[in-house]
């Protein structure tokens, strides 16, 4: 008798250590989390309020279009003429250029813009005070990142007839003004 | 001995190099590009304006108000047949034994822009018909209210033009304000 509660007690000490060993197993594991942060900067174009609408607003990729020209009849919504002489009239509108940046010390950004190809006959692009060429020229040496800045386009067209030196009338002219924003 | 220094010469020039990538990256400036893309349509057009005629201030050149654009303001003054009560800056004269006329000079400019027009016609209408015996004319044209009378077939652009227009009275016509909004027309020829 004495040696059953002997077995019997053994058993149960056994159970006991065996239970406890199972309950001790254990995992771990660590995620080694990488990121590079690069610097970038991006420039969109805008809709400006006082002038023409954009197509494609809020993109690199946009378009103005001036609708019907001339020196003396009705402008489309968005389009001024600040001035008219004998010798050519200007019409002009108003866009914003939006440059954002992130990762740089840069507190400014210098814009430059030069036309994609040479001017069509008779007509001279502006863009405020600068008059473009294909070579890229200075339109802002101090831009602020993160807001609309206001630019005009302005478009010297001369009065002269079609063939005289004056441009194309009665169909659309198309040009391409490419922009560059470089962090100072 | 030899082929260490070697060694330790490239490593250097390595560490160089590696540091000098490491400063050149920075140092290369960002830049973000868009394009704008920009159309329009260039269409002919002219314009008509009106001038004071350079006599003013003389009698039959009355300053015109808004001279310079295609709205403007000819105040021949007070007439009555009795030629001594004329008050006003345009000229007064009887035509016949019973009728008066106050005329004033003044200048049209016609200017064209993207268009191989030569010349343009020149036209113009009164607004609405004037009382019995009063005529409305310019350069000896009478005008109407029915339709643009032709004053000139062939002006030259960017020229003044010298008009004067006249207002005939007749002496049985009673006292009132006689006035007109006269429309004048360049078509491009």
């Amino acid at each position: 008798m004495r040696k059953q509660n002997l077995t019997r007690t053994a058993a149960i000490a056994i159970l006991m250590l065996s239970s406890a060993a199972l309950f001790g197993q254990t995992a771990t594991g660590v995620i080694n989390g990488t990121l590079i942060n690069k610097n970038g900067i991006t420039l969109v174009f805008d809709s400006d309020a006082a002038g023409v609408a954009l197509g494609n607003s809020g993109t690199s990729a946009a378009s103005v279009n001036f609708g019907n020209i001339s020196a003396f009849g009705a402008l489309s919504a968005g389009v001024t003429r600040p001035s008219v002489t004998a010798a050519n009239f200007t019409v002009q509108t108003i866009f914003d250029v939006n440059v954002t940046q992130g990762g740089l010390a840069s507190a400014s950004y210098t814009l430059t813009a030069n036309l994609a190809a040479p001017a069509p006959t008779g007509f001279t692009y502006k863009v405020d005070a600068v008059t473009l060429t294909t070579v890229a020229q200075t339109i802002q040496a101090n831009g602020a990142y993160g807001t609309d800045v206001a630019h005009n386009l302005g478009l010297v067209v001369l009065t002269a007839a079609p063939g005289a030196g004056g441009p194309a009338v009665g169909s659309p002219i198309t040009a391409t003004i490419n922009f560059t924003a470089t962090a100072n | 001995m030899k082929a260490k220094f070697i060694c330790g010469r490239a490593r250097l020039l390595a560490a160089l190099c590696v540091l000098a990538g490491a400063c050149a990256l920075p140092a290369r400036a960002q830049t973000s590009a868009g394009q704008l893309t920009v159309t329009l349509n260039v269409q002919s057009s002219i314009s008509l304006i009106f001038q004071t005629n350079p006599a003013s201030p003389a009698a039959g050149f009355c300053a015109l108000t808004n001279s310079g654009t295609n709205n403007v303001g000819l105040d021949l003054g007070s007439a009555a047949f009795p030629g001594s009560s004329y008050v006003g800056c345009g000229s007064y004269s009887h035509i016949g034994s019973a009728t008066y006329q106050v005329t004033s000079a003044f200048d049209v400019v016609v200017s064209k822009a993207n268009t191989s027009s030569p010349n343009y016609r020149l036209a113009a209408q009164i607004s609405t018909p004037p009382p019995a015996n009063v005529t409305w004319l310019v350069n000896n044209i009478v005008l109407t209210n029915t339709g643009f009378t032709n004053l000139d077939a062939a002006d030259n652009y960017g020229t003044p033009v010298t008009k004067t227009l006249q207002v005939q009275v007749k002496n049985n016509v009673p006292a009132q304000l006689l006035s007109e909004t006269i429309t004048f027309l360049a078509s491009a020829n």
